[in-house]
């Protein structure tokens, strides 16, 4: 039993969770700026320069307004870095990690993921800010629309998971990724395919990038609810951020194509895998400009969901 | 639930280069009030003009605006002109619509880089203002300077193109055409994260733009088809032909449409300006002193109609000095733009009427 707490307490603070996904996803954000300044023809910042970002942001003070809530502005920096720590030690890699079955399911993981958009929503209010208040409200007209298509996708996953090996849904990450290396990996089954799809689109709205920064959308609500954010508080944020690019790019990765070496090489293949995905994401976001909240929310109403609903009903009647 | 709220854009905000202020009642994303708010960057520029002599003011009018820069002091000059009766030779007006043209071209592209900006679009920022260098390189080349190039004086011009800078102008139209017409432009108009975002967006009537006085491509955007260089040809705008752009629609993708149209064909008045650049001296020399009495003029700066009302009085320092930019106009037209907009679209509207606060707040 202390074993076990020791296990996921370090599973939470070093590996996966921790110190390796913090430097993962400080260096995606550093290839993502990099291979974005490349495709404008310009040279883009060091690609360390997101730990420089942090180091130098975490010796900063932070400056909390008078208009703000001050426990609820400190404490939710703090919720979304503990929040995203806490995923990536629900994440198995194939062959290198399996989470501890205490730490629960593919649904609880599913609620712990939303959690930094809800800091970000809180942290948006409590800022007393009215880009804020804008943002948050923005944070959470897409969150509504995105978070049914991405409910669909796991539901399908678990289904077809579960009808293979002749159970009912399963919701067990562990057994998904465990499924997918005897029998392959479920992006090559044609009926997860639009079902992948809509993970793929439920990305970018995730991490905030383009095209749907846009409670964050600079130009508009200058950062929204980051705005009245300063030091190390805004070094939470970044890095809550930085994290959470790996967490879901990582979930895609169990869900979809998990197979790899085991050992080092299996740590290897999946920083890889994640830079493959974050790549997509750096060409996207250099390819359009920024939707308009309407725009995004009827977007994620009709593809994702529409793509959710086929693989869900594939399924279903393969069922 | 609806609730009503301020938000400040303003006086400093990322959309905007300088300072001004709009207060916006928003109720959720809808726009309901505006109010706006100026005179931070006030420098008292026309009462400086009283203290100061005529050449003095040539160089001080040129910092009104980095933008319009060469716009300023040449209408200026053109009062003093017309008072004191100077025939400006004819190679100076060509070179003087040259300064002007190259001045066009850039501004036009910047404000449309930065509507590229402001929708979050910045590969197409970065490649607008990467073609726009290929201008700023023309006027630092030519006029030493990248952005207020000094290139009028009372009578006539400071520069002289020879037969290298021509080879060199044209050489820099050449690269920056294609660019514009074949990459710019039609992304511009096809491109989806564009097209979405500006389509039917802050639009203003016809009715609406006469009524309010709009100038340059805020009017033109609207099919208000007014155009100095046309309708009140100066300097040698009369004798070489082209068409004043404009589109019908009044909204923020037909006012970029129209700057890069006059963008394309600022690039075709150059060449011919270039072609026809007659011999002679670039200025009228030795000025006369400038007699008591008022005059004004008027020239197309890049945003629309540049009016200077100068009155002197004998002395080298002029009584009065009285400009009527187009942006002071064009700033009211906002409330009209706004009405029923989304506070997403507030700076994309700002941004079309492509203001010039340093040019209002003289």
């Amino acid at each position: 039993m202390i074993g076990e707490f020791f296990r996921i307490l370090f599973a939470v603070l070093v590996f996966p969770g921790g110190l390796f996904a913090i430097a993962l996803g400080l260096l995606l954000k550093g290839v993502e700026r990099r291979l974005v300044a490349r495709l404008q023809r310009r040279i883009g910042a060091p690609l360390l320069q997101p730990f420089y970002d942090l180091v130098k942001l975490m010796g900063k003070i932070t400056f909390v307004p008078d208009l703000a809530d001050t426990n609820v502005f400190l404490m939710t920096p703090l919720i979304g870095v503990a929040s995203m720590s806490l995923a990536m030690a629900m994440l198995p890699i194939a062959g290198v990690y399996a989470p501890s079955p205490m730490l629960g399911d593919l649904l609880v993981l599913f609620y712990v993921i939303s959690l930094p958009a809800l800091s970000l929503m809180l942290a948006g209010s409590a800022s007393g800010s009215p880009f804020g208040a804008i943002g948050f409200s923005r944070e959470m007209a897409l969150m509504l629309a995105y978070e049914g298509p991405i409910l669909l996708v796991i539901v399908s996953v678990a289904l077809h998971v579960g009808a293979a090996s002749g159970r009912g849904p399963m919701f067990s990450l562990a057994e998904i990724v465990q499924y997918q290396i005897r029998h392959g990996p479920l992006i090559l089954d044609w009926r997860m395919v639009p079902a992948a799809l809509a993970y793929a689109a439920f990305i970018p709205a995730n991490l905030g990038m383009p095209p749907f920064d846009i409670a964050e959308a600079e130009t508009e609500l200058l950062e929204g609810p980051l705005l009245e954010y300063t030091g190390a508080s805004l070094g939470l944020l970044k890095l809550a951020s930085a994290i959470k690019t790996v967490a879901i790019a990582g979930l895609g990765v169990a869900l979809f194509f998990p197979n790899g070496p085991g050992g080092v090489l299996g740590v290897v293949a999946f920083a890889a895998k994640c830079l493959v995905i974050v790549g997509c994401l750096s060409v996207l976001k250099a390819a359009v400009g920024r939707m308009r909240i309407d725009q995004a929310v009827v977007f994620y109403l009709r593809w994702p969901v529409l793509f959710g609903v086929l693989s869900l009903a594939m399924v279903a009647i393969h069922v | 639930m609806t609730r009503t709220f301020d938000i400040p854009i303003g006086p400093l905000h990322v959309a905007l280069e300088e300072p001004m202020y709009f207060k916006v009642g928003v109720e959720g994303e809808t726009i309901t009030a505006l109010d706006l708010y100026a005179g931070h960057v006030h420098r008292g520029i026309e009462y400086l003009t009283a203290k100061r002599n005529i050449y003095q003011n040539m160089v001080l009018l040129e910092h009104v605006c980095s933008l319009c820069s060469n716009s300023h002091p040449e209408t200026f000059a053109m009062t003093l002109e017309a008072i004191a009766g100077i025939e400006v030779p004819p190679r100076a007006h060509y070179l003087r619509m040259i300064a002007d043209e190259i001045k066009r071209t850039a501004s036009h592209m910047f404000n449309v880089a930065i509507l590229a900006h402001i929708i979050g679009f910045d590969s197409l920022f970065m490649h607008v203002m990467q073609a726009r260098e290929i201008m700023q390189d023309v006027k630092e080349t030519i006029f030493g300077n990248r952005m207020d190039i000094a290139a009028n004086i009372i009578g006539g011009v400071r520069y002289d193109l020879d037969a290298t800078s021509i080879a060199f102008l044209l050489n820099q139209l050449d690269q920056l055409e294609p660019v514009l017409r074949d990459e710019i432009i039609p992304i511009y108009a096809t491109n989806r994260s564009v097209l979405s975002r500006t389509k039917g967006i802050g639009h203003i009537s016809r009715a609406d733009c006469v009524d309010y006085g709009l100038m340059g491509p805020t009017a033109r955007g609207s099919g208000l088809a007014y155009d100095v260089r046309q309708v009140a040809p100066y300097s040698a705008y009369g004798e070489i032909e082209f068409e004043a752009q404009s589109l019908p629609d009044g909204d923020v993708w037909s006012r970029a449409m129209v700057r890069l149209k006059e963008a394309l064909s600022s690039i075709a008045i150059l060449r011919e300006c270039v072609r026809r650049l007659p011999p002679g001296p670039i200025s009228a020399g030795p000025l006369p002193r400038i007699p008591a009495g008022e005059a004004i003029a008027k020239t197309e700066a890049p945003r629309g109609e540049l009016v200077y009302y100068v009155t002197t009085d004998g002395t080298d320092v002029p009584a009065r000095v009285r400009c009527r930019v187009p942006s002071y106009m064009n700033w009211e037209a906002l409330k009209v733009m706004m009405k029923g907009g989304h506070v997403s679209d507030i700076p994309l509207i700002v941004n079309s009427i492509d203001p010039c606060v340093s040019c209002t707040e003289r």
